[in-house]
């Protein structure tokens, strides 16, 4: 296991920029993810690790040493294709033991390698089949067998899991963490699927349309503290109002045209924080609490008229038009079978927050 | 129309199965029959005999089949060494130029196939182009000989027969999926090792197409050898041609045409064969 650090790194294809000036380090031993919208160039920032693409400029280093220019097969970082690249003319057997074969390994070391490798995931039974007699499930597995069985020090997924079902998303989600935790080896997970970062990174990178990074931290600092517009609506779903700042010396309120001013929290003051300055606030749909009757002990309501309802199961989704003709999203836990109070279409609802689970962001 | 379906792929078949059977099968039958029949001076039929077929088991003939079969074997090798990186070449080239590329590999076989044959004597011949331009760079004192040689034969017919091989190579590594390569070189492989145990055996049906397309009609070929080596080299297209065209030789010519085939197809065999052991990639088992 060593970190990763990519230094002023630089690529374009075919004249256009796919990724500019990128500097990340990729902590040992962590499940990092690399999350972007589809073209954002976090496919190519992989490829450039392992060596399948060159970088115009920039540097990439592999804990101290640095690999910018050595060959793919020289670089001990392996990648796990999103279409899985298995050799179709090879069994699982051969599949998984082509890097230890070419490492001219004894054939009982080989054998009891990969043996062993199968049986962790469960795929002993399968051990003499060729690649297109499986499910996705098990291609899926026999490539990351294939990958982890040369002993990386670093573990590359490109999109691993977009061709599997929801289901076994989930499952090979779970199963991807317990391996990384035994392992300990570096993983970096590339995705488009917020979902699938959260769920796994233990630190992640938002990357926007013209790769850049926009910005790194847990998953919980990323959903709960967007540092911008894009990571805020990219990640996860928002409400985001257009305001001016008020107040900043003593109680900062911001100024919605039409709506009136409402409490913000401003816990480190920024350089852009002005007095009068136009910003952004962003409030997650799950943090507003909606109720018919005005509810006590909130630092901000709005009202508004439900426009439409949206079931999904565990949580019901309300939308709700203000007065501005702004379109606010709220998310309810569906805590009990029969509510207390029935919301319906064009009630008239107060919609609540707390100003600390509102985050103010530059324009 | 359910009972239709089945109906469907012999009706498909059909005027082929009748072309093939008038033009090809019978026309083999004939020669077959006809190498066995002795016919009398006057040309009435005496009976059977083995006599023509054993007429040529003798190293003469046995020479002009060996050089016939080294000749194909030789240029099925020639082809394919030149013809794989082409092919390669073109499969993962820039798509905006692919098919002009392919057209440009094509083209030659729409001119006749004696002006080529005239435009190699120009190139090869004593006071031809090469040897004019070897001379006056001062690489060689004297003309080379070069025509009505091997190697003008060799050259011409590698000049022919390269499409045939590059074309098939081409749709199979059209197909082929490159990240598998990405994925070879990624596990640890070097470029070598990759082409032996990922590019080469996951391409064999373009290998063996390419190869048997170039290796058997070599074997017969008659105009290149004959034009371009003079009167100097017997190939079997040229006795065949010297039987079938001679006087009351005909059964001669069927015989000689049969004993070939059946050693040209013995060959095929072997060599499909050891193609398939070359390729296997279960060689590279534990």
């Amino acid at each position: 296991m060593r970190s990763i650090t990519l230094k002023n790194l630089s690529k374009s294809i075919n004249k256009q920029s796919i990724i500019s000036n990128i500097n990340l380090t990729i902590p040992a031993g962590k499940f990092f993810a690399l999350l972007g919208p589809s073209g954002c160039g976090k496919t190519t920032l992989l490829r450039l690790i392992a060596g399948l693409e060159n970088a115009d400029c920039g540097q990439i280093f592999l804990g101290d040493e640095e690999i910018t220019h050595h060959p793919i097969h020289k670089r001990p970082v392996n990648i796990v294709f999103q279409n899985y690249a298995l050799f179709p003319h090879l069994d699982v057997f051969d599949n998984i033991a082509y890097s230890l074969k070419l490492k001219g390994l004894p054939k009982e070391v080989i054998a009891q390698k990969v043996i062993k490798i199968l049986e962790a995931f469960h795929l002993e039974a399968h051990i003499y089949k060729m690649t297109s007699q499986l499910s996705g499930g098990q291609q899926q597995r026999v490539a990351l067998a294939r990958a982890i069985v040369n002993e990386p020090d670093v573990l590359l997924l490109d999109e691993p899991l977009a061709a599997l079902d929801f289901k076994l998303r989930e499952r090979m989600l779970i199963e991807l963490i317990d391996l990384q935790d035994k392992l300990k080896t570096t993983f970096v997970y590339v995705t488009h699927d917020q979902f699938e970062a959260l769920t796994v990174a233990d630190q992640m990178a938002i990357m926007n349309h013209i790769g850049e990074i926009e910005q790194i931290g847990t998953p919980k600092e990323i959903y709960e503290f967007p540092h911008s517009s894009f990571v805020a609506r990219f990640v996860g779903t928002t409400n985001i109002l257009n305001g001016k700042l008020r107040g900043i010396d003593q109680e900062p309120e911001i100024e919605i045209p039409e709506l009136g001013r409402f409490k913000v929290y401003m816990p480190h003051k920024r350089e852009w924080m002005k007095e009068g300055q136009d910003l952004m606030v962003s409030i997650r749909p799950e943090k507003i609490f909606i109720s018919k009757k005005v509810p006590p002990n909130f630092s901000n309501q709005i009202k508004g008229v439900v426009q439409s309802i949206v079931y999904h199961g565990r949580s019901t989704q309300y939308n709700v038009i203000l007065a501005n003709k702004m379109r606010m999203q709220v998310f309810e836990q569906n805590e009990e079978h029969f509510a207390q109070e029935v919301i319906d279409y064009d009630n008239e609802v107060i919609l609540s927050w707390q100003k600390e689970n509102a985050v103010l962001l530059e324009k | 129309m359910k009972s239709s379906s089945s109906q469907i792929p012999f009706a498909t078949g059909a005027p082929a199965l009748i072309w093939q059977i008038l033009f090809f099968y019978l026309p083999l039958a004939l020669i077959a029959l006809s190498s066995f029949i002795q016919l009398s001076e006057t040309g009435e039929f005496e009976g059977l005999t083995l006599s023509h077929l054993t007429n040529f088991l003798t190293p003469t003939y046995m020479k002009v089949i060996g050089s016939s079969l080294l000749l194909a074997f030789s240029n099925a090798c020639l082809c394919f060494m030149i013809g794989y990186p082409l092919a390669y070449f073109l499969a993962f080239s820039n798509k905006k130029y692919k098919n002009l590329l392919l057209f440009l590999l094509i083209v030659p076989f729409w001119t006749n196939f004696l002006l080529h044959i005239y435009a190699w004597f120009y190139l090869l011949e004593h006071k031809g182009l090469i040897n004019q331009l070897l001379m006056s760079l001062g690489i060689i004192d004297t003309p080379a000989h070069l025509i009505n040689s091997r190697f003008a034969i060799m050259i011409m017919m590698v000049y022919y027969y390269l499409p045939f091989m590059v074309l098939p190579l081409y749709s199979s590594l059209e197909k082929f999926n490159y990240s598998l390569i990405e994925a070879s070189l990624d596990l640890g492989a070097s470029w070598s090792n990759t082409v032996r145990r990922v590019l080469l055996p996951l391409t064999s049906p373009g290998i063996r197409a390419g190869f048997f397309l170039v290796y058997i009609p070599s074997f017969g070929e008659f105009a290149i050898p004959e034009l371009m080596g003079g009167d100097k080299f017997m190939f079997v297209g040229s006795v065949v041609a010297q039987y079938i065209l001679g006087e009351g030789t005909g059964s001669l010519g069927s015989a000689f045409t049969l004993l070939s085939c059946a050693i040209l197809l013995v060959s095929a065999i072997l060599l499909f064969l050891a193609i398939g052991w070359i390729l296997n990639p279960r060689r590279h088992r534990v």
